[in-house]
């Protein structure tokens, strides 16, 4: 009799956790990582403002993120965490390591997308671009084989120093066109960057350095991203052989159920061009609507990484290409850097 | 009895160290030795010898750790050994000078080098100013940057313990030797310099093994330039992520470190013996 109770007791009680589990109940509140400054605004006021207005779910930002974290999450079985950015290549490397869930595409039902950022295992929600700018009254390079050329373009040089963001800028440099970058020549890549590296003053870490060092006048030239330094009078740009990357935000592995139900209306919110062009108001990133360049003003148009003049002239991150060769890359990487 | 009691109060204490820090260490020695599924490997160390980079990387940090601890000797030694000689009002002003970086968070500490040291900061300009120089000294984004930034963190490490020894010393040996018809040279060497060296030797040795984990001022004022273990360590775990290496190099940190401090008790047993 006890035990029939108390089976009776947990069954009642499971079936209460559960059942409004499939009548597909939400979470009010889920937490999110992302990658923080002027990026994480845009989301508050692109998509979670939007969201909290229609639905009442808040979503409460934390930041920076980085796949060790995320590693760190999902290995300590700590589930109160249920959105992750992540960058392009890195979402293959998580996926790997099994640290993020496949989305449920039919649940989230988006408002089209390019597909690349369709992806089965993150929504890619920014594109970004990294690309070459200078101190205004710096000599104009106009690719990257000028950037690397100090002699005719004499000045201190601030490259990434991150071997992703800096080996096909370099293999540009030699003269490889834009669409054969991959697979990459790596060992061409260092010659170039050995030719260069005597002129390099300072090898970035965090994307506010170089736009700073260049007001100093530290440095002359940078490879920077695209959103510190378009619309500021100090800088001049060019997208020409720049690098259109995107992020994603990713679903953390062992997610609650409700939690990805209220995700996925984040990620509703996140596909309606009309929010991406509230978050492009925030920081010049802008979103995955092929519709979005409509909605941009027309005078600004030139600074955002996917309108049409500038989308022509990047290549786009091979993440396939750095998730199978980054370690290794690496490792040669910190050999350079040794050299310096 | 006296004993127990002794003990009980130590425990938590104990507990709260076993817990919170070593049982930690301990599992991230393990890391290294754990691959998932198969157990017991050691592919993680063979893989840092076979690819020697990370190892390089270490000496290189050995290296400008040294370097920082010297140069903290060269400023450190002499201030001391001057603050000893002031009157009681100028011993605290000067301590207060010392320890005053201690208030100030170590980020705005580096920060302000830039500023100080930049091609636009106050010093280039004073030597340019001045004709002693054409164009901007490179100070900063350089091991010159990185060793003053930790110079400048580490130097009351050195200086405390070593003004602390200094004020020990009694005066009358110093007299005494004088008496003796002995030369300041010879006083210093053969009586000061002696009596001073053990606070030496230790807070050098503070000063090393703190150098060996410096991040952030590498980080500022290296420019990248400057590869040391610890900016290495935060590569492999944040971003790679490769804890199982970054464990491996972490152990062999900790062994030299613990070497390095092994050889100093052995030197200071048979220095007091």
């Amino acid at each position: 009799m006890k035990r029939r109770t108390f089976v009776g007791a947990a069954t009642a009680l499971t079936g209460a956790s559960f059942l409004p589990g499939f009548a597909n109940a939400q979470s009010k509140e889920i937490r999110m990582i992302e990658s923080g400054g002027a990026s994480g605004e845009s989301i508050q006021k692109g998509y979670i403002d939007p969201l909290k207005a229609k639905t009442g779910i808040n979503v409460v930002r934390e930041s920076p993120s980085s796949l060790g974290k995320l590693r760190a999450l999902v290995e300590s079985g700590q589930t109160g965490t249920t959105l992750f950015e992540l960058g392009s290549g890195v979402v293959l490397q998580a996926k790997k390591l099994g640290l993020i869930e496949k989305l449920d595409w039919a649940a989230i039902n988006p408002a089209p997308m390019f597909p690349e950022a369709k992806n089965e295992y993150g929504f890619g929600y920014q594109y970004f671009s990294t690309i070459m700018a200078w101190r205004k009254g710096a000599k104009e390079p106009k690719n990257f084989t000028e950037f690397f050329d100090t002699k005719a373009f004499p000045g201190k040089r601030c490259l990434p120093d991150y071997p992703h963001y800096c080996l096909p800028f370099a293999v540009q440099a030699a003269g490889v066109p834009i669409d054969k970058l991959f697979p990459l020549d790596v060992d061409l890549a260092f010659k170039k960057l050995n030719e260069i590296k005597k002129d390099v003053a300072v090898w970035w870490k965090a994307g506010a350095q170089p736009p700073q060092l260049m007001k100093d006048n530290e440095v002359q030239y940078s490879i920077c991203w695209s959103g510190r330094v378009v619309g500021d009078p100090a800088f001049g740009l060019n997208f020409a052989g720049g690098k259109a990357d995107l992020s994603f935000i990713c679903v953390v592995k062992g997610s609650k159920p409700e939690d990805k139900a209220a995700a996925n209306k984040l990620f509703y919110e996140m596909s309606l061009p009309e929010n991406q062009a509230k978050a492009a108001e925030v920081i010049s990133y802008t979103g995955p609507s092929p519709t979005l360049d409509a909605l941009l003003p027309k005078d600004k148009l030139w600074q955002f990484p996917t309108s049409k003049q500038n989308k022509d002239v990047q290549y786009f991150e091979n993440a396939e290409w750095w998730a199978d060769n980054g370690e290794a890359v690496n490792k040669k990487w910190e050999a350079f850097k040794l050299s310096l | 009895m006296t004993r127990s009691t002794g003990f009980s109060f130590i425990a938590p204490l104990l507990v709260l160290m076993v817990v919170a820090f070593n049982a930690p260490i301990v599992y991230m020695l393990g890391l290294a030795f754990w691959e998932k599924g198969r157990g017991f490997t050691l592919e993680h160390y063979e893989g840092l010898v076979e690819a020697p980079v990370y190892l390089r990387v270490l000496g290189n940090t050995m290296r400008i750790a040294l370097i920082a601890t010297l140069a903290n000797i060269v400023i450190g030694y002499p201030l001391a050994h001057w603050m000893r000689g002031l009157g009681s009002r100028g011993r605290m002003i000067a301590i207060a000078l010392v320890v005053l970086p201690f208030w100030v968070s170590i980020l705005v500490r580096t920060y302000a080098w830039i500023v100080v040291l930049g091609n636009g900061g106050i010093v280039n300009r004073a030597l340019q100013w001045s004709g002693l120089t054409d164009s901007p000294v490179s100070f900063l984004y350089n091991e010159l940057g990185v060793t003053i930034g930790m110079a400048n963190v580490l130097l009351p490490f050195l200086v405390l313990p070593l003004f602390a020894a200094m004020l020990r010393i009694d005066d009358r040996l110093l007299q005494a030797a004088a008496s003796l018809g002995a030369p300041p040279r010879t006083i210093f060497w053969k009586v000061y310099f002696p009596l001073t060296l053990p606070a030496l030797a230790a807070g050098s040795l503070l000063v090393f093994i703190l150098c060996l984990g410096f991040y952030v001022t590498p980080a500022i004022l290296g420019g990248g330039r400057v590869p040391m273990i610890s900016n290495l360590l935060d590569t492999l775990i944040n971003q790679i992520p490769r804890w199982e290496q970054a464990s491996a190099i972490s152990t062999i940190l900790l062994i030299v470190t613990l070497a390095i401090f092994a050889a100093y008790r052995r030197l200071d047993r048979k220095a007091s013996a």
